[in-house]
């Protein structure tokens, strides 16, 4: 049985090379992303290990379990005293043990206060200060060039930064700090590792001095031990635990490497679920492909099987030998898939290393991408041939002595009654899905999701039929002839062309659900950022607003007043909220909050709280507790937010300082004063424009400040939505895999229908249709099933996607924004992809040989 | 019946020469065909399998090509035509019944008959169309699709699809091959009453002796050579002329 499945397929493999191709597309993906995150984990790996590699112990805080995996590269707080680090120091087995500590703040650009810098309101890569411990195993940089930091006032860069920045030996380099610039002569270059590979960010030594003032730190944040030869590192490690204080701990390089790859894997994986999720959509699609290519077959076969099941085979022998053909295809698209999974991995991390510099391991390909991508590919081409197979098993030996292979008019009634069920089911869990408090509500929506297009698949034969009927006219009108019969041949097999049809309406749907969803976003930012009263909001590109830049703000003329908001978070009953610091005074002056009472009444020792605390069965009266570190502070619960996703709790600054200390401003919002600034519509020749003001106020940032960027809200607006678009673009690039394995779908399906078709269209050729005719006729019959499934999938991407946005009201969504522009876009894609997808069948058919096409075995 | 010798004829072939394959394996399909098919004439070739017959009909009819020589159809040397030319002779100048599968699964009986026309944009001439329905009673059935009537009902949508263009010749390979005898000889008689009538140029090619026996005219191939013509046969001269070819 075996051997007749290979046979059958080698015998005809044109039939098959599509169908391949769709199930390799699909997973290529996966394999594709594995084998990508994979060399991003073994970059980062290596990373870590040099990070590591210098010191044999390594002092640090403790984790805690509440502590989630942050950023690895992020300014730790300090808590090793100088005395404990000579302590550390004096345990036995120790050569050396150097105290580390991070400076947040950034390394400028040769002339950064020159430099049109409002353009940036992104930062640049990150800096990463350190302080200098003259050990180059501690330090992990050997010097290149220069000396080392002798005496205070003195930096050095690694060596990529310092052309980069535009700084030479002997310059004078500037950081900026929160509080302040600060300028530093530069020494030496250094080289990280063993090929300063620093993933695109700025490496810098300051001295210890230096330091502890930048960070206005005293003390440490971690501690690095180099042991002295021989030593059992576990060992050290744990005599060393023995003084260091309480929270923190010792722990091996090896080890701290080790935890850290892991920690990046768990975030690894999630990229890794996002991508293959999109793998899983490609194969989907290209499980209807599958269908469809089977189901061809199994009707051309019919007279074959007929005679297998005359001469005795089993309708079981023939179910088997179809699923073992879908076996055999499925191992040779896997294969495939790998392949080009790999290739697509290399293409993509070479294009990534373009921008961001080398940041990967070596791409291999890991066994887990092959056992994932050959387990998906057979399962998705098994699963999706068991129907047409069954189908086959079910063909009576009278069938062999049938003269063609018509196939059977079966009504559709079946195909409704299954179709509108699962649609509604499909529906039910959706909707069950996103409103109903469900432990996993992903998996409601993505079974229901799953089930209802199903449904939507199987109804769309009963539309594609009667709508390719009604275009008949029309078709007649713009094509004569050719547009006739493309209508007839999708009409003919409502089946097959609405399968095709619905494995691009997929695709088409996540796009049209994004772009709603999307657009609706876009209003909401529009509308948020037309609400607000600023002129101009100040943000710092690196960490938190420092409070001298407000002041400076603050004191230029024509500036009215300041509001700033800082975010943070704390717990409440256990559970990490988000708290909003606000300065009540100034609050209402520039953005209408939506809360009850107004937000000027906001007091000390007051809290308002947001719809989600609401459900909790906190009241307005309430008293609260709420800790963060080592604070608790307990609040009267004074009001209440109209809205979620601007904090859970809102508290003012007093509040804010008692519960977090120092609070970190995210934002500045800035109003000028009416009588000096006139808005820029205005024009008024005498007054100062809005942007001009916001000119002056970054000229007086520039000296001290050069990292807080003060945009209008208009740019603010526009840079959100820019972001908003790059999503967009990012999905639909992932769903364009989707999309041309539905686009192969298509042609798939003509180029078998035109074989089925051979004598027909020999026919047609010998009374004289041209063939440029033939090449229409194919290509109308692909734009009507690319149009058709495109409709199909937006209507129901924007219903979908309008239900996502409507159950999202508490976000601020206030209605749905149909993205018209869009929706234009897809269909006239559409159009064009299916003239695309005609080109290959098309050209098959029109060159059929007239005499050989009449004689074929029909 | 009389026979206007006068004007030229629908179609010819000069030095007709069909070679399929080459070396060793070469067959010669046709060899050295002269051939002349006069206006208003119902031409058969017969021979036996493999005489050349089919091809014949073919490379008069510009499905194939001549490997030498050359043929006309309505006085146009069609030997040296495009594909897309010769696809336009085919168009205006020839109508084709096969010996099944002659029509179109998705388009109505009606549909089938007026495709020549639609595909050349052409009008239908309504009194020309009645009468062809009329004739090969197909009013009822019109609106059929194909596999919704007989083998005989099919084959005589497909000749009333050639004839109603009113082409210049009409060429029919077997096209009451796969009839019963009945629906064969009213087919049959059908053409021959479209040359009688009409005026209509058929030319077909069969290995049935009394489906011959319609013809004005039948011209034996044997070897891809055409070696004897008979005019006013009968059904017993075919078979008798038959049986010396060996049959």
């Amino acid at each position: 049985m075996f051997r007749l499945a290979l046979k059958s397929v080698r015998h005809n493999p044109k039939r098959l090379i599509l169908t391949a191709f769709a199930v390799a597309l699909g997973v290529s993906l996966v394999a594709a992303t594995q084998v990508f995150t994979n060399a991003l984990s073994s970059g980062f790996s290596d990373l870590f290990e040099d990070i590591y590699s210098g010191s044999d112990v390594i002092v640090e805080a403790a984790p805690t379990t509440d502590d989630e995996a942050g950023d690895p590269f992020a300014a730790a707080e300090g808590i090793f005293t100088p005395e404990e680090v000579e302590e550390i120091a004096a345990v036995d087995g120790v050569e050396i043990a150097g105290g580390g500590l991070q400076v947040d703040g950034s390394v400028l650009a040769s002339g950064y206060a020159d430099a049109g810098a409002t353009d940036s309101l992104s930062g640049g890569p990150p800096s990463q200060i350190f302080n200098w411990v003259g050990d180059p195993r501690i330090d992990q940089a050997t010097l290149i060039d220069g000396r080392g930091i002798e005496s205070q006032g003195e930096i050095v860069l690694d060596l990529d930064a310092a052309p980069a920045l535009g700084y030479e030996l002997g310059d004078e380099v500037a950081i900026a700090t929160l509080d302040g610039v600060s300028t530093f002569e530069l020494v030496g270059t250094i080289r990280f590792g063993d090929s300063n590979n620093l993933q695109g960010a700025t490496l810098a030594f300051i001295e210890d001095a230096d330091a502890h003032d930048l960070a206005g730190d005293p003390n440490y944040s971690s501690v690095s031990v180099v042991a002295e030869e021989g030593q059992d590192l576990d060992r050290l490690a744990s005599d060393i635990s023995g003084v260091i204080p309480e929270g923190t701990r010792a722990i091996t390089g090896e080890d701290k490497a080790a935890e850290q790859t892991e920690e990046l894997n768990d975030v690894l994986q999630y990229v890794d679920i996002f991508a293959i999720a999109f793998g899983l959509i490609a194969l989907f699609v290209g499980a209807y492909i599958i269908v469809n290519t089977f189901r061809i077959i199994v009707t051309q076969r019919t007279r074959e099987f007929g005679l297998m099941r005359a001469i005795g085979v089993t309708g079981k022998q023939i179910r088997r030998m179809i699923l073992l053909e879908a076996v055999v295809i499925a191992f040779i698209a896997s294969t495939l898939g790998i392949i080009m999974g790999y290739l697509l991995a290399l293409a993509f991390s070479w294009l990534v290393s373009l921008f961001a510099g080398d940041i990967f391991g070596t791409l291999t390909l890991p066994l887990d991408a092959v056992l994932w991508s050959y387990g998906l590919g057979t399962a998705v081409t098994l699963i999706a041939a068991i129907m047409p197979a069954i189908h086959a098993s079910r063909i009576a030996p009278m069938e062999a002595l049938r003269e063609s292979a018509t196939s059977g008019k079966k009504p559709l009634k079946v195909r409704n009654i299954v179709g509108a069920a699962m649609f509604l089911v499909g529906a039910g869990v959706v909707t069950l899905g996103l409103y109903a408090d469900f432990e996993r509500p992903y998996i409601y929506v993505g079974v229901g999701a799953v089930t209802l297009v199903i449904g939507a698949t199987l109804l769309s034969a009963q539309i594609l039929s009667p709508l390719a009927g009604a275009m008949r006219p029309a078709l007649w009108k713009w094509f004569r002839v050719d547009g006739k019969l493309a209508a007839n041949n999708i009409q003919r097999e409502p089946r097959r062309s609405s399968n095709t049809a619905a494995a691009l309406m997929i695709g088409v749907m996540l796009l049209a659900l994004v772009a709603t969803f999307t657009e609706s976003l876009k209003t909401v930012v529009t509308e948020e950022f037309s609400s607000t009263r600023a002129d101009a909001f100040a943000t710092s590109t690196q960490g938190a607003m420092p409070y001298g830049a407000i002041d400076v703000i603050e004191s230029v003329d024509g500036v009215a007043l300041t509001s700033s908001i800082g975010f943070s978070q704390a717990e409440y009953d256990g559970v990490a909220y988000s708290v909003a610091v606000l300065e009540p005074e100034t609050a209402s002056e520039v953005v209408e909050y939506q809360s009850d009472p107004s937000v000027d009444d906001l007091g000390s020792g007051e809290a308002y709280i947001d719809p989600t605390i609401v459900d909790l069965g906190v009241e307005v009266g309430d008293e609260i507790t709420l800790t963060a570190g080592e604070n608790d502070i307990t609040l009267e619960v004074a009001g209440t937010l109209a809205r979620e996703g601007e904090g859970n709790f809102w508290i003012d600054f007093a509040t804010g300082e008692d519960l977090l200390g120092e609070v970190s401003i995210v934002q500045t919002l800035v109003v000028y004063d009416d009588s000096v600034v006139a808005d820029d519509a205005d024009n008024a020749d005498s007054a100062t424009t809005v942007t001009e003001q916001t000119e002056l106020v970054q000229e007086a940032l520039a000296e001290d400040y050069p990292l807080v960027f003060l945009a209008q809200p208009g740019q603010l607006e526009q840079l959100a939505n820019t972001f908003i678009d790059l999503l967009l673009g990012v999905i639909s690039a992932l769903l364009g895999s989707a999309l041309v394995i539905a686009l192969l779908g298509v042609a798939n399906t003509l180029l078998l229908s035109v074989t089925e078709r051979t004598r027909e269209i020999g026919l047609l050729r010998a009374v004289g249709l041209k063939k440029s005719s033939v090449w229409r006729m194919i290509t109308v019959e692909s734009m009507v099933m690319a149009v058709f499934g495109t409709v199909m999938g937006m209507v129901l991407g924007v219903a979908l996607g309008s239900a996502l946005v409507l159950s999202l009201a508490d976000f601020g969504f206030d209605g749905v924004t149909i993205p018209w522009v869009w929706l234009i876009v897809y269909t006239v894609a559409a159009a064009i992809a299916g003239v695309l997808a005609a080109v290959w069948p098309a050209w098959r058919a029109s060159r059929l040989n007239i005499l050989a096409a009449i004689a074929a075995d029909g | 019946m009389t026979t206007t010798t006068v004007s030229a004829p629908a179609a010819t072939m000069r030095d007709g020469y069909k070679d399929y394959g080459s070396g060793e394996a070469a067959v010669r399909a046709l060899d050295g065909i002269n051939v002349s098919m006069a206006r208003g004439e119902f031409t058969a070739i017969m021979g036996p399998s493999g005489s050349g017959k089919s091809t014949l009909l073919h490379t008069l009819a510009g499905l194939d090509n001549l490997s030498a020589g050359s043929s006309t159809i309505a006085d146009t040397v069609i030997t040296d035509l495009s594909e897309a030319q010769i696809t336009e002779v085919r168009r205006k100048y020839i109508g084709f019944v096969f010996q099944s599968f002659n029509l179109i699964p998705s388009l109505s009986a009606k549909e089938n008959i007026t495709l020549p026309l639609d595909i050349s944009g052409t009008k239908v001439d309504p009194a020309w169309f009645d009468e062809i329905i009329g004739i090969l009673g197909l009013k009822d059935r019109l609106t059929h699709l194909p596999a919704e009537l007989s083998g005989g009902q099919q084959q005589r949508v497909a000749v009333a699809r050639a004839l109603v263009a009113r082409p210049e010749i009409i060429f029919a390979d077997e096209p009451s091959g796969n009839l019963d005898s009945k629906s064969g000889s009213e087919l049959l008689a059908f053409m021959q009453r479209a040359v009688k009538e009409f005026g209509q140029t058929i030319v077909m090619v069969t290995h049935d002796p009394t489906a011959a026996s319609y013809a004005d005219r039948i011209l034996f191939l044997e070897d891809g050579k055409i070696v004897d013509e008979m005019r006013e046969p009968t059904a017993d001269r075919v078979l008798d002329r038959m049986k010396q070819m060996g049959h």
